[in-house]
């Protein structure tokens, strides 16, 4: 699957629900497409609302490409440069509820992705995720 | 499919919340507002019981909405308590250590347990 989106919150979760159907019928188990969602969600998601400051029109766009059991997915953005593996883990102390709000998404796309690498060129934020379906256990 | 939230507050000790689809960027204000209309029914110290069998997936988008929830009722000397993660969204509090491991609870028949057990150390002579 290949789509470009612009940079709108409505725009990413029609991007979710065709992510999600062509991982569906690519026969990729609920488990392995729930994760991709996430990983899709909190990226896009962060950076809709982060990447253009300045309020511009931009664009992102997303490939999807399962091969045998695993998925690959490659997102690319005209956003302001920014590098999630630099982020710092955030704090958990073991109760969402005593902690400062914020952090967790970045967080949950890094530990559910298998592969998390970064790039930054001329075209603008450059991320390559890789899911192995194959330590999950079936739903 | 999106979210459905369905509650009942039956006492003013106890309320449960259904929740039912995705509780992500796109859905977590309908649960903010339809949660509002349900703490203020609870009375301080109460418990508020989510059940989450219907839900079938949840980002940080809707841990933010537990953790303020979790917060307001702290605050209140009243607690969340957590019934049925199913496998993705047991799986997202796994990884963010959501929330304590005793209050989360696989079944009604071990939360009501849990409840009659506190309820009892809070009336039993000497403490």
């Amino acid at each position: 699957m290949r789509l470009r989106i612009p940079n709108r919150l409505e725009d990413v979760f029609l991007a979710l629900d065709r992510a999600e159907g062509a991982l569906d019928r690519a026969e990729v188990d609920a488990s392995c497409r729930a994760d991709v969602r996430l990983v899709l969600e909190e990226l896009l998601v962060n950076t809709v609302r982060h990447g253009y400051p300045d309020g511009r029109d931009g664009n992102i766009d997303i490939r999807l490409e399962v091969e045998a059991d695993v998925v690959h997915l490659e997102l690319r953005d005209d956003a302001m440069p920014f590098d999630p593996l630099q982020h710092e883990p955030p704090d958990l102390p073991g109760d969402i509820a005593r902690r400062e709000i914020g952090g967790l998404g970045l967080h949950l796309a890094r530990s559910i992705a298998s592969e998390f690498h970064y790039a930054r060129d001329a075209h603008g934020n450059r991320v390559v995720i890789r899911f192995d379906p194959s330590d999950e256990p079936a739903l | 499919m999106t979210l459905i939230v369905r509650s009942e507050s039956p006492s003013p000790d106890r309320s449960t919340v259904w929740l039912e689809g995705r509780l992500d960027a796109a859905t977590y204000a309908a649960f903010d507002e339809a949660l509002r209309d349900v703490t203020p029914l609870l009375d301080n110290g109460g418990t508020l019981v989510i059940d989450l069998s219907g839900l079938e997936y949840i980002s940080s988008a809707g841990l933010r909405s537990l953790a303020q929830l979790r917060k307001q009722l702290h605050d209140r000397d009243g607690r969340t308590l957590l019934l049925n993660p199913q496998p993705q969204v047991k799986k997202v509090f796994d990884i963010v250590k959501a929330v304590p491991v005793a209050e989360v609870f696989a079944s009604v028949g071990e939360l009501d347990q849990y409840l009659d057990h506190m309820q009892r150390q809070m009336t039993a002579p000497g403490g």
